[in-house]
């Protein structure tokens, strides 16, 4: 006789574990189900309730499984987090760029009254974004090189650590050059009014503030599951 | 819980499964089932130990993976060996007989003690 719902009921909660991460919960689960099933398929005797139970108890803890792939899960998110910066940082970069050369196509000029806080802009914006491009690279290459952790152990929460710190500090530099390339827009559209041109930098300012703003949820989105899983480990 | 032997095994099971996907590619029950069959059923792990590692060797681009339907009408998931595995599992394999080598040698050379008369 066959156990009503136990290897559903299994695969369901190492399933649910796994909810932060749906593509490795759904992965898991159809795995795990095909395991349980073929088990049992394999078992020798007839007792098919018997032979479920058996699978159940051979396959493992569901929560310790779950534990160890959800800290692969959080390696394989903090490198895409590390990607998505370097992409974030390269469509910002070309906004600015663009920019800069419509402003220069269209020979817009900057109010003569107002270059010095231009200039005073314009240096906290130069250095913002170059610091925040060598933060990205640096913790691109950090997390890269990582190997797979096996565990959450203090070793990987360290990498962690140092990852989202750097993270964070490359985020606010980002957010402090796009501000300060919302000043340089706001003052160069005040000296020529707003016009139908006015919209090429309005929208690259917008892909700005729409990359900075994407990024930093990654990097909260990151920061909130390394907290996921610690509560998961230490369960 | 795990005892010493299990713990042991841990320390090695990403070269372990490794050698398990070695003779061509399989899903996760017929992994742990090589795995039994070529270490005489000495090395019995709770099943579900093998699919973290055989995720975590597929991120490091040591294994790749692919899904493909069971004769039973299941989805299944089939790992193999990437070039870059084969690679590892080569490096590894020389690593342990070395390892094996020396720990022989030096096992294999104790005298047992006399026994007082």
């Amino acid at each position: 006789m066959q156990n009503p719902g136990l290897i559903d009921d299994y695969v369901e909660r190492l399933a649910r574990k796994l909810d932060f991460d749906r593509s490795l919960s759904r992965c898991v689960r159809q795995e795990v189900e095909d395991h349980l099933r073929e088990a049992v398929a394999a078992d020798t005797t007839n007792d098919v309730a018997a032979a479920e139970r058996r699978a159940v108890a051979n396959f493992g803890d569901p929560d310790v499984i779950a534990a160890q792939l959800a800290v692969i899960s959080l390696a394989k998110q903090s490198r895409r987090t590390s990607s998505a910066s370097i992409l974030g940082i390269a469509a910002i970069f070309l906004a600015m760029k663009g920019r800069v050369a419509w402003y220069a196509a269209a020979q817009w000029t900057t109010n003569i009254d107002l270059r010095s806080i231009v200039g005073i802009v314009g240096s906290v914006d130069r250095y913002a974004f170059w610091f925040s491009v060598i933060a990205g690279i640096g913790c691109w290459l950090y997390i890269g090189t990582r190997r797979f952790p096996h565990a959450f152990d203090s070793m990987f929460r360290k990498q962690l650590d140092r990852f989202l710190l750097v993270s964070t500090v490359m985020i606010a530099a980002l957010m402090a050059s796009v501000a300060s390339d919302g000043i340089l827009t706001a003052i160069q559209l005040s000296g020529t009014g707003f016009s139908a041109s006015s919209l090429v930098p309005i929208l690259s300012m917008a892909i700005e503030i729409l990359c900075a703003g994407l990024l930093a949820l990654h990097i909260r989105g990151t920061t909130r599951r390394v907290t996921q899983i610690a509560a998961l480990w230490n369960a | 819980m795990l005892g010493m032997e299990g713990e042991m095994l841990k320390g090695h099971l990403d070269m372990i499964v490794l050698a398990a996907l070695s003779a061509g590619p399989a899903h996760g029950y017929a992994v742990i089932e090589e795995i039994r069959r070529r270490s005489g059923g000495a090395f019995d792990l709770p099943e579900g130990t093998v699919y973290p590692v055989l995720h975590r060797l597929e991120q490091a681009g040591l294994l790749s993976s692919r899904w493909v339907t069971a004769d039973s009408g299941r989805r299944r998931r089939v790992y193999g060996v990437t070039k870059r595995g084969d690679k590892m599992l080569a490096d590894r394999r020389k690593v342990w007989e070395q390892f094996s080598n020396a720990i022989g040698g030096l096992l294999g050379g104790t005298r047992p003690c006399k026994t007082p008369a």
